[in-house]
């Protein structure tokens, strides 16, 4: 994974905050596959990544499976998932971050 | 054979809002336990969890979690890190064990009231996972710290420091018992799962985290997050109560909450992260300063959640940002200078690279924080350690039950905030302590702090000697000295050479 910081960041940016591990490398690659539209911002903190973009960001089960290869449960993802910006909306074929309010 | 999938059943099984029979809904949830805000049952049903998960999903995710944190340990415990580890490092974990460990256990009970007395049953379903969690933890945080015991005898507080009378410990109990031990489900949502889990946490399970792993304890910074990712999920209970709240005319109940809350567990955890970050770490292992953290986690990160969730930030937002800047520096100054009276060995660790460090991160550091650090410094020059000793008795806030104290030197800022109530006198830190004592006094007023129980008689006789059995040094362990051995004066003694 790569990191990239703008230098300026808004108020509106959501997303996950990651540890380390295979699902955490095939979630950074499929949150920039399943947003195509975003410039995703992935700044690397040792023990943590921050995901983030503008009004918030959407993982898939599907593109995880094909990513990983195997059968995934979006539940799985908790193991590293240590935390998130913005607010979260779970459901067992996407998890999604976004914040309600435009600033 | 196929499973359904979660959404298709989830609703359906947590709809367990039955209607009693047998005794009246008062009984079953009285108000003092489960909503003294008097919402109806139908607005609690409303409840929705953002962050789901089935008993099947738990379980299995959780075994996997475990064995993770469980095997990174064996795997590690090999290399006798702990051995050779940095000593300031090691008073960083003796702190966090000690007020950690069995606060969690604590947590427990916390989790278990909502999860019984909520009329909310997505909030009791997801409260019921939060209290397996809670009871994960603080397996993890007496079991890792168990195999120091041999190496130091110190750890020991780990499983001890809940059951002692040590000041510190006195401060974290105030804070946990009036949060999240002594409040109603709906409150203790607020108090407990959003201001101190989604608003708090994070810095110490996740912040300290990039520190020790900076240090090479891998076990130690894989074991927090791991538990983080725990809280990541239940502190999301916290949410809809407060929507709930809010669109039921109780937003001006909720915020208090929030602001009650947020402050206490700030002023502890400015505390136990913010005095390892900026001075137990050596400076070449430092990743962010604490002031730093506090930016992204929660200056930047839970405001956004705040604004976003219909919440105002708390009234003391810039006496917060000022306490940022002031309040662990003050800390660290008092827990070194009374260094006996602590179950860890505090680092001084301000030589003169580090002095350079904070000056950077905290412009002003020397003209303030300096100048108390350039006495004790010229003391240990001079080879006066007894000097460093002070032999006084500070004064201790009466909400927060910490040393009073504020920025040193030209701009000084250090003073008490008074208040009579009934004939006694109260101190307090801040206007922020001195306010939340009188949302509710009749709920604070007796409580003694350490130095009043000195006063009182409960200490007899009242000598620095019995204070300290009193509070468990020597009892449990011996107290702290410093941590280096005052070796990170030897850059002065250079400078003053040259």
């Amino acid at each position: 994974m790569t990191a990239s910081k703008p230098a300026t960041r808004s108020k509106n940016m959501a997303g996950p905050l990651l540890r380390g591990g295979e699902i955490a490398v095939a979630a950074c690659e499929a949150i920039q596959e399943d947003n195509p539209e975003k410039q995703v911002v992935i700044e690397d903190h040792r023990t943590y990544v921050r995901v983030e973009a503008e009004g918030g960001l959407i993982i898939r089960r599907k593109t995880m499976e094909e990513i990983l290869g195997r059968p995934f449960r979006m539940q799985e993802l908790e193991v590293n998932l240590t935390g998130f910006s913005g607010q979260i909306e779970t459901d067992e074929n996407y998890m999604r971050w976004y914040l309600k309010l435009d600033l | 054979m196929a499973l359904l999938d979660r959404s298709e059943w989830y609703d359906v099984a947590r709809a367990t809002n039955w209607t009693p029979r047998y005794v009246t809904e008062t009984d079953l949830f009285p108000p003092d336990l489960s909503d003294p805000f008097g919402l109806p049952m139908t607005a609690w049903e409303a409840f929705d969890e953002p962050y789901k998960v089935s008993y099947r999903e738990y379980v299995k995710v959780q075994r996997e979690k475990d064995s993770n944190a469980y095997s990174v340990k064996a795997a590690l415990s090999r290399s006798k890190y702990y051995d050779s580890a940095d000593e300031g490092y090691l008073s960083l974990l003796k702190l966090h064990y000690g007020a950690v460990s069995l606060t969690e256990y604590q947590a427990c009970q916390a989790q278990g009231r909502m999860s019984r007395f909520s009329k909310a049953p997505g909030m009791r379903n997801t409260a019921t996972f939060g209290m397996m969690d809670e009871m994960r933890h603080t397996q993890l945080q007496l079991f890792f710290p168990h195999e120091l015991l041999a190496r130091d005898r110190q750890f020991d507080w780990a499983h001890e420091a809940a059951h002692t009378k040590n000041w510190a410990v006195l401060g974290g109990r105030h804070t946990m018992d009036d949060i999240m031990m002594t409040r109603d489900a709906i409150t203790t949502s607020i108090m407990l799962s959003f201001a101190f889990e989604t608003g708090l946490t994070n810095l110490q399970m996740v912040g300290l985290a990039s520190d020790s792993e900076a240090m090479g304890d891998f076990t130690f910074s894989n074991m927090i997050t791991s538990i983080q990712s725990d809280e990541a999920r239940h502190a999301q209970l916290g949410t809809p109560s407060i929507e709930i709240l809010i669109k039921n005319g109780k937003k001006a109940e909720a915020q208090k909450a929030l602001d009650i809350s947020f402050w206490r567990v700030w002023r502890l955890f400015a505390i136990l992260t913010g005095i390892p970050m900026d001075y137990y770490i050596p400076l070449k292992n430092r990743h962010m300063s604490f002031k730093e953290f506090m930016h992204e986690w929660v200056i930047k990160q839970f405001a956004r959640q705040l604004s976003d969730i219909g919440l105002e930030k708390p009234w003391y937002w810039d006496l917060f940002l000022d306490d940022i800047e002031n309040h662990h520096h003050c800390q660290q100054g008092g827990i070194w200078s009374w260094r006996p009276t602590v179950w860890w060995n505090p680092p001084g660790a301000v030589g003169p690279k580090e002095r350079a460090w904070l000056e950077q991160k905290y412009p002003g550091w020397n003209d303030s924080y300096g100048r108390y650090w350039d006495v004790i410094t010229g003391n240990l020059l001079d080879g006066h350690e007894e000097k460093t000793h002070p032999n006084c008795i500070p004064v201790i806030c009466n909400m927060c039950q910490i040393p009073v104290s504020n920025r040193p030197g030209p701009k000084w800022k250090a003073r008490v905030y008074q208040l009579d109530y009934q004939g006694k006198r109260f101190n307090f830190c801040t206007p922020v302590c001195k306010w939340i004592f009188e949302q509710e006094p009749e709920r604070y007023k007796d409580f003694e702090t350490i130095v009043d129980r000195m006063f009182s008689g409960v200490i007899d006789p009242p000598t620095l000697p019995q204070v300290l059995i009193y509070m468990g040094i020597g009892v449990v362990s011996n107290g702290g000295r410093d941590g280096y051995d005052y070796s990170w004066v030897d850059g002065h003694r250079k400078q003053a050479a040259e």
